[in-house]
Formats: C-alpha cells, sequence, structure tokens
C-alpha cells in the first residue's frame, strides 16, 4: 500500500498534495528562522496560489501561527523576554480589534469583497513594511559611515510623537520594557493591529514589531518575546471567531503548515546566523515588494474571467 | 447551504441507486463517490450497449441550480473589484462531457448535449445584463475550475454485433467536488439525432475524517475553533520542547 499524498480538505472543499503543502510551511518558517519575522504574510498569499479560496487561507494560517508562537513564546517566557503588562494591553486592543475585524470581513463576505479587501489590506500593508525595511536597511548601511546624522534625525520624529503620547492621561510604568506611559496607546495600537491581522489572517508580528520598537520604545529583545505573546491569544482569538462566524478554519492544512514552518524555522535559525547582515534585510525587502507588486498587478490588470463566486467557495 | 447539501445527501442516500429513464442498459461504478480524506478526484466507469452507427456522449453533471456571482468591473477607473451581483439560473456545480466523437461532427442533438446547449438553458438576471458576455464569462470560469469539460477520447467502442455495440466510457471526476446528488447520463446518438438514452443517479457523500470535519465545523462551529486552537498550542508546544526553546523567533 502506498502512501497517500493527497489530502481532501473538507472546508476548502477540494484536496491538496501533502507534500506540496508541507514543502510550502518549510519555506516560509525557512524564511521566517532566517530574517526572525512570523512569515504569515507570506503564507496566505501561497496557499491562494495553491488553490485554496483566500478566506480559507487566512483563517487557517491565523490557525497556524497559534502553534507557531507557542513555541516562540514558551521559549522566549524562559529567557524573561516577555512584557506581561504590556503584552495583556495591547492583547485587550488586538480582541476588540480582532472582533471587528472578523465582522468586516464577514459583511464583506456577503457582499462578495472580502476577497478584494484582504488583497488592498496585503498591498498597503506589504508596500508599507517592504519599503520601510528597504530604507531602514539602506540608512543603516550609510549609517556605518556616518553614525552622526541619523541620530539627530531620528530626535526630531520622536520628540513630536512623544508630547502627543505625553498628553494622554493615566501615565504608568512599564517595568520589563523600562518605558512610561498611558495605558491607551498599547490599547489603541493593539486594537489596530488586531483588526488587520483579522482581514489578513497574519498573526500581526510584521505589523506589531515596528509599533512597539517605534510607537512604544520598547527594547528590542523585549519586543520580540512581547509582540509572540500577545499574538498568541490574539490569533487563539481570531481562529475561534473565524470557525465560528465563516466556517473558514481548516486545522488538518493548518497542523501540516505548522509542522513544515517548525522544522524550517530550526533550520533557517541556523543559517540566520552563519548569514546575517543588511544585504539579508535588502533581501527580505525585495522579496516583500515582490509579493506586494504581484498582487497589486492582479488588482490593476483585466481580470481572465470577469465573474468572481460569492461567498468561498 | 453546505449544511443543507450534507443534510439532503443523506437523506437521498436511503433510496437506492434507481435508473431514471432510457431504453439503454446502463452500469455505472462505483455505484456511489466516496469523498475520504485522500479522496483526490474519481474515475467512474460506464458502460451499456448502444444501437449501431451511433456515437456515444456520457455526460457526468450536478444538479442545475441557482448561482448568484459577482460582475468584476473598475472601481475608481482603476482596481478591478467585484461590483454587480448576477444570479443565473439553471447552473450544475460540475458539468463533464465525455464523447466517442467531436460533438461538432455529431449534427444538431451533439451540440445540444454539450456546453454549448447546456449554456443556452442558462438564464441571467438582472435582464439588463449582457446574457451572452456573462454566460460565456461563467463557461470560462467553471473551466478554469476544471468543473466544466468536453472531452473526446474517454469512450470506447467495441465492434457492433447482432446489431448492437457495447461501449465504455471513462469519465474522471474532479478533486473539487462537495457531496450531494449526481447524474449520468449516456447518449446514443445516430444520424445528428438522439437514438437512445439513459440516465442514473448517483450520491457523493462525505465519509470519514472529512465527514466527521464538515459537521463539526458547520454544527459546532465554536467547539471546532477551540479545538482547532487547542490542537495548535498542544502542537506548539510539543516542537518547542523538541526544540528545546532554541528557536527562531
Amino acid at each position: 500500500m502506498s502512501i497517500p499524498m493527497e489530502l481532501y480538505l473538507p472546508i476548502a472543499g477540494n484536496s491538496v498534495n501533502i507534500p506540496a503543502v508541507f514543502g510550502l510551511g518549510g519555506v516560509v518558517g525557512l524564511l521566517s528562522g532566517i530574517f526572525g519575522v512570523g512569515g504569515g504574510f507570506l503564507m496566505t498569499p501561497l496557499l491562494i496560489m495553491m488553490g485554496i479560496p483566500p478566506t480559507v487561507a487566512a483563517a487557517t494560517d491565523s490557525n497556524q501561527i497559534v502553534g507557531a508562537s507557542t513555541s516562540g513564546t514558551l521559549a522566549h517566557l524562559r529567557l524573561g523576554n516577555v512584557d506581561v503588562k504590556m503584552g495583556l494591553l495591547l492583547l485587550i486592543g488586538g480582541i476588540f480589534g480582532g472582533a471587528v475585524g472578523v465582522q468586516v470581513i464577514k459583511a464583506l463576505r456577503a457582499m462578495g469583497n472580502a476577497d478584494f479587501l484582504i488583497n488592498i489590506t496585503y498591498v498597503l500593508m506589504l508596500g508599507l513594511v517592504g519599503g520601510y525595511m528597504f530604507i531602514e536597511s539602506l540608512q543603516s548601511m550609510r549609517k556605518a559611515k556616518a553614525p552622526v546624522k541619523k541620530e539627530a534625525e531620528k530626535h526630531v520624529k520622536s520628540s513630536a510623537f512623544a508630547r502627543l503620547v505625553g498628553m494622554l492621561p493615566w501615565q504608568m510604568d512599564f517595568e520589563r520594557s523600562g518605558v512610561r506611559m498611558s495605558p491607551i496607546l498599547p490599547l489603541l495600537l493593539g486594537g489596530l493591529v488586531g483588526l488587520l491581522s483579522a482581514i489578513m489572517g497574519v498573526g500581526g508580528g510584521f505589523i506589531m514589531v515596528p509599533v512597539m520598537v517605534y510607537l512604544l520604545r520598547m527594547p528590542m529583545h523585549v519586543v520580540v518575546g512581547t509582540s509572540l505573546f500577545q499574538i498568541l491569544f490574539t490569533c487563539v482569538n481570531v481562529t475561534i471567531m473565524q470557525a465560528r462566524t465563516n466556517h473558514t478554519v481548516d486545522f488538518v492544512l493548518a497542523l501540516i503548515l505548522l509542522i513544515g514552518s517548525s522544522l524550517g524555522a530550526q533550520i533557517g535559525a541556523i543559517v540566520g546566523k552563519k548569514l546575517g547582515g543588511e544585504q539579508l534585510k535588502i533581501l527580505l525587502a525585495s522579496l516583500v515588494l515582490v509579493m506586494m507588486f504581484k498582487i497589486l498587478y492582479e488588482l490593476l490588470a483585466r481580470p481572465d474571467v470577469l465573474l468572481a463566486y460569492v461567498g468561498g467557495h | 447551504m453546505k449544511r443543507f447539501a450534507i443534510l439532503a445527501a443523506l437523506c437521498l442516500l436511503a433510496l437506492p441507486a434507481v435508473a431514471l429513464a432510457g431504453d439503454m442498459n446502463l452500469s455505472v461504478s462505483p455505484p456511489e463517490i466516496t469523498i475520504d480524506a485522500t479522496y483526490d478526484g474519481a474515475i467512474l466507469h460506464v458502460a451499456g450497449e448502444v444501437p449501431e452507427g451511433s456515437q456515444i456522449v456520457a455526460r457526468f453533471s450536478g444538479t442545475p441550480e441557482k448561482v448568484a456571482v459577482k460582475e468584476k468591473g473598475k472601481a475608481l477607473g482603476l482596481l478591478w473589484m467585484n461590483m454587480n451581483t448576477l444570479h443565473f439560473s439553471g447552473v450544475p456545480s460540475v458539468f463533464l462531457v465525455e464523447s466517442s466523437a467531436p460533438l461538432e461532427g455529431l449534427g444538431g442533438a451533439g451540440c445540444d448535449l454539450g456546453l454549448t446547449g447546456l449554456m443556452r438553458a442558462v438564464t441571467v438576471e438582472p435582464s439588463t445584463a449582457d446574457a451572452v458576455a456573462m454566460r460565456s464569462e461563467l463557461l470560462k470560469l467553471k473551466r478554469k475550475d476544471k468543473l466544466y469539460r468536453e472531452h473526446v477520447g474517454g469512450v470506447t467502442l467495441e465492434p457492433a454485433q447482432n446489431g448492437v455495440r457495447k461501449f465504455s466510457a471513462a469519465i474522471a471526476v474532479p478533486s473539487r467536488l462537495s457531496a450531494g446528488t449526481y447524474t449520468v447520463d449516456v447518449f446514443a446518438v445516430k444520424d445528428g439525432v438522439v437514438a437512445a438514452q439513459a440516465s442514473r443517479s448517483l450520491q457523493a457523500k462525505m465519509v470519514g475524517i472529512p465527514a466527521l470535519m464538515a459537521d463539526l465545523a458547520f454544527n459546532s462551529a465554536v467547539w471546532y475553533g477551540v479545538l482547532a486552537s487547542l490542537i495548535a498550542i498542544v502542537a506548539g508546544l510539543a516542537i518547542g520542547l523538541v526544540f528545546q526553546g532554541k528557536g527562531a523567533h
């Protein structure tokens, strides 16, 4: 008897090739291991390319991230890199944002435009993050030559934002992160990231990390641990709500992706340590931008077929 | 929608697969399609006898139903997005045609039995829509999904004996199939008209893991979501322990 290679997914209403899904998880995990990002923003579009309906791909990816962030959080808790207070505030915001996001998707699905919104959110976020990373890596390459100039630039930007944040009420200390601010800020930012991650079906790590570093001014080692901690709960919430409201979570698909990506991430971490450097960052930024241009092209070019099904399948 | 399809399939399972009409012997194997965890499409074997000198058209089709689709248009003159809703009537989810000769060569009856005939019967609402163009777009959409197909060569005809010819046809059913009732039709076409025909209904049902998952996901959606999260957390913890926390993040 041969080992079955094809698996029928009742939620997606189609069958997939197991080694292909496993490989997809592995490649995304490898990249996330090398570059230190979650990889959800790559996983969902690649699943769509494999013939999984976009709404199922997004919801299933959230489920996969639950597993991936569990193992990540575990590691960072051991190292003491999790700011639980900050994480909980971001989380409460994230739950509300996620709830709104799921309802938005539901309403748009009924109108037939959910996939359009998912695509446009991707273009914006990939463009922003890719463009930002690209410029940032170029700057830090230049910084190696002229470090003083960049320092001054950064200072002017932060003081305007800091004045605004200082006006918010209920200032409190966050010892682990060593910052003082109003809890309203993490609540709002958490809500925004939660909304986006529900729509895009990603953990929101690649949005949350820049938010924590540049807007909440947390130290980098705490950022990664807290982000994973927060993402874990956000994605549990999104998974349950997507399952309840839209019936779009396929946990078998998620499990295969999870195993693939965990193995890939381990290999990626080793490879990443050996490589490293700004060139790697530029490479990832280019990858993100290529993905963005692909989705953008599909929005701009005349489609092959001028009709689309309403709903999932 | 899907819950209803599963229910309908279960109700219909009680009925035996009977030949609906026709003056032709017809055997279909397997008698029903089971969608289990490793389902990746199926090959249906259809066999029978037809009058000498006729060609065979064998079809596998879903029940004609109403389908709502979105027409794509340009938003703000720039981005392609879904605009108006169109309602098509008489659209089977799947429509596969196997014939012993190209349908165009079988005269009037040939074309009627294929996709051309099917699409002619499809109506579009609202009436303001460009029916001809939209029907051809619908056909494109279904063909792209490999749900509609016309194919020549899957039919084997044996030499005639005592005025009848034995035939057998193989129809490849796609992996993208939901549970429900489907129909197998066979037509013997001679001199541009249908000389004989037979029809048989066929069930596709989910069994095993897909049936359990679909039932849980649609009938106990919250528990399904909780279960999906728990499985992921346990898997994540197991992976974290295996790699002793020297993870990538």
